[in-house]
């Protein structure tokens, strides 16, 4: 039940995730980080299957490190995005990659900018975005409250919004969320969402009793 | 390209084409059945089997029913389709039962609808035997033993029951899994989970008619959005103590334009050449 | 669910008097979810040549850049631009090429050739050609594009005609179809210039 997220900003992404490595049944982990920081202005926000996402993401990790090794200059996020659908296309009929991603970044002539990859290698520019169960309770609310122009705390605060009702929504919910941004400073860790022992708003009846 | 002639095979269709007595789907001739009868032999579970499958014409769906401080909200999109194609922009899904209850299809159409019209007469006559309308709790009981009773057989209904009764409002979602459960807000359909987005965050128990209107319209609008078998209209009707009313019905088509009136320039994707770094 | 129905989609080529267009819907969807509505599938190979890839998005990606980098070879060796039929060729040899793990699309190619003839064809997933005179159409939204471009088609259409048929038909088409539609984009090609068009639509 892996929830992946994604917001652009004025000049800023977001990208949250849920921390919790599941197997079947049984949670192994509530703190796994699935954003990857993959250089000083890139994130990348990953689901799937466990030893394809880790390995993915690495992989796509150093070879960035590489290519700013090699050309002491780093790889734009449109090209960092290219070059990740690439890898996954050309897995995709030989041996896939069960990965999705959310790739955010930040440059410094074209702003912030977030790409949707799938694990099929479909590729697309988004402003936001969502992977996994958490999608189908994300996507409407996002569409409704997201701006263009919304600043670091509105966009964590839709964040929250979407993390909320996933909590009530959503069965096994993930327990941690955890949330990341880039911007001209570089890419970080913004906070962390633990489950509070508080129960969410219930879905309860709460108001028909009341009314009766 | 292989050339597809599965529909030459059918004996309607050759017929037609033969022109003999041009009968049409009736027409077929006593020995040639116009459609195709599954065979009922000793495998009786295959037969139903069958049958279920050929009962499948689901509609997806956007329905939703909560209750606050002023009654019960009701809403729904109008799209039916089978598969991929939409087969109609303007089905009504919210089913008036009586002057005080309403009921929403989301399921099969045939299933919701014969099942909401026998639900329907059922309240009459409660209503003509003992001079006083029925609960919405004892309506909602009604159908969800109905369906009970042919679970497993492959009906498939999912329905909210709302209205206004002696206890004031009420609002309970039915299914044909057998499931009856009360709720203050419920949403049913392939954009259920959509709408619940929309409904959750802006629901309170307290507010006026128009709001809870238009946080009912949104939700159902940006399902419609986000979810491909739903479409249409947006229908919705409160329900007060003096029985239902209809306050809305938009065309989505025009809704769109007017949650969002200018256009922003959409992004155009780089594929080709990416911007240097 | 077909793999071709996995992202939903919706292509259409006409011809008109010296001139053609290629229309496309713009909504990238994951089955029944929407993810995107500002999808492109149409995609320029010169000016007066276009390609429209309908089915699975990420091979249709896969594909434009294919022929993007097998065009360029092209210009490269012989210093001109390919010819209509020659493109369709490319695409259908490129096609062949995986007869048994196909790219899921179907292509739709429309040009200007010599003289400025206009050219338009299909093809289905292994590069069976289709050349047609009229018109052709592709993607989940196919039968009904049928139907539409077959009573609003007429020969020999201006410009301005073919822009407002081929958009009605597109137009008409979608709101039949769950998985495609989300807006249009229109392209329309003469001698002398290029149209680009995103046109309005029903969003569910």
């Amino acid at each position: 039940m892996e929830c992946v997220i994604g917001v652009v900003g004025r000049d800023f992404a977001v990208v949250a995730a849920d921390t919790s490595a599941v197997q079947s049944i049984l949670v192994h982990k509530t703190d796994e980080d699935k954003v990857m920081v993959l250089d000083s202005h890139k994130l990348m926000g990953a689901s799937g299957e466990p030893g394809d996402r880790v390995q993915f993401t690495e992989f796509i990790q150093k070879n960035l490190h590489l290519y700013q090794f090699r050309n002491n200059i780093p790889l734009s996020t449109a090209a960092t995005a290219n070059f990740t659908r690439g890898e996954l296309a050309t897995a995709l009929r030989k041996n896939p990659y069960y990965v999705n991603v959310l790739l955010a970044g930040y440059d410094s002539d074209v702003g912030a900018s977030l790409y949707y990859i799938d694990y099929i290698a479909t590729f697309h520019k988004i402003e936001k975005g969502a992977f996994g169960y958490g999608s189908y309770f994300c996507l409407s609310l996002m569409d409704k409250l997201y701006r263009p122009d919304m600043s670091v705390e509105e966009a964590v605060d839709l964040v929250d919004k979407c993390i909320k009702e996933i909590r009530l929504r959503l069965v096994v919910a993930p327990q941690n969320f955890i949330i990341k941004i880039v911007d001209k400073e570089g890419a970080r860790e913004y906070a962390r969402r633990a489950y509070t022992d508080s129960p969410p708003e219930a879905a309860t009846s709460e108001a028909a009793t009341v009314a009766a | 390209m292989k050339l597809d002639v599965s529909a030459m095979e059918n004996n309607f269709a050759a017929h037609a084409a033969g022109g003999e007595d041009d009968g049409g789907l009736f027409g077929a001739g006593a020995d040639l059945p116009a459609m195709e009868l599954p065979t009922c032999p000793a495998d009786f579970d295959g037969f139903q089997k069958e049958t279920k499958e050929m009962l499948k014409h689901k509609k997806g769906t956007t329905t939703l029913a909560f209750i606050f401080d002023k009654g019960v909200i009701v809403a729904a999109d109008s799209r039916a389709s089978m598969g991929g194609y939409i087969s109609s922009q303007t089905v009504r899904k919210i089913i008036e039962i009586n002057p005080y209850m309403l009921g929403t299809m989301a399921g099969g159409a045939a299933d919701c609808q014969f099942w909401h019209r026998n639900l329907g007469i059922k309240c009459r006559l409660h209503e003509l035997a003992n001079k006083r309308r029925i609960s919405i709790a004892g309506a909602s009981k009604l159908l969800a033993n109905i369906l009970y009773s042919y679970r497993g057989m492959g009906l498939s209904i999912g329905t909210m029951i709302a209205g206004w009764d002696e206890k004031g409002p009420g609002l309970y979602y039915v299914d044909s899994e057998g499931a009856r459960l009360m709720g203050s807000r419920f949403s049913v359909g392939s954009g259920s989970l959509y709408a619940y987005g929309i409904l959750d965050e802006g629901y309170r128990y307290v507010m006026p008619v128009e709001e809870a209107a238009e946080l009912a319209r949104r939700a159902i609008y940006q399902a419609t959005f986000r979810d491909g078998a739903s479409g249409g209209c947006v229908s919705v009707y409160h329900v007060g103590p003096n029985g239902w009313t209809k306050l809305s019905g938009d065309d989505v088509g025009e809704l769109h334009y007017k949650y969002y009136p200018v256009e922003a320039i959409p992004v155009e994707q780089e594929m080709a050449d990416a911007p240097a770094a | 669910m077909s793999i071709f129905e996995y992202n939903g989609s919706a292509v259409v080529a006409m011809v008109g008097k010296n001139c053609f267009a290629i229309a496309s819907d713009r909504r990238l969807g994951v089955q029944l979810q929407t993810v995107a509505t500002d999808f492109q599938r149409v995609f320029k190979i010169h000016d007066k040549l276009y390609i429209g890839l309908s089915g699975l998005a990420t091979d249709a990606q896969t594909l434009y850049q294919r022929l993007v980098f097998r065009h360029k070879l092209y210009q490269l060796r012989e210093e001109r631009d390919m010819k209509p039929q020659t493109f369709a060729s490319l695409v259908s040899a490129l096609l062949y090429e995986k007869r048994f793990g196909p790219y899921f699309c179907q292509p739709v190619i429309a040009g200007l050739g010599e003289d400025n003839e206009p050219f338009i064809c299909t093809m289905d997933c292994i590069g069976a050609k289709e050349l047609a005179k009229d018109f052709v159409v592709s993607g989940t939204a196919s039968e009904s594009l049928y139907g539409a471009c077959e009573s609003m088609y007429k020969p020999n259409m201006e410009p301005e005609e073919l822009f407002e048929t081929i958009s009605q038909a597109l137009q008409s088409s979608v709101d039949r179809d769950c998985l495609s539609g989300w807006g249009g984009f229109v392209l329309l090609v003469t001698p002398t210039e290029v149209k680009e068009c995103v046109i309005k639509g029903r969003m569910d």
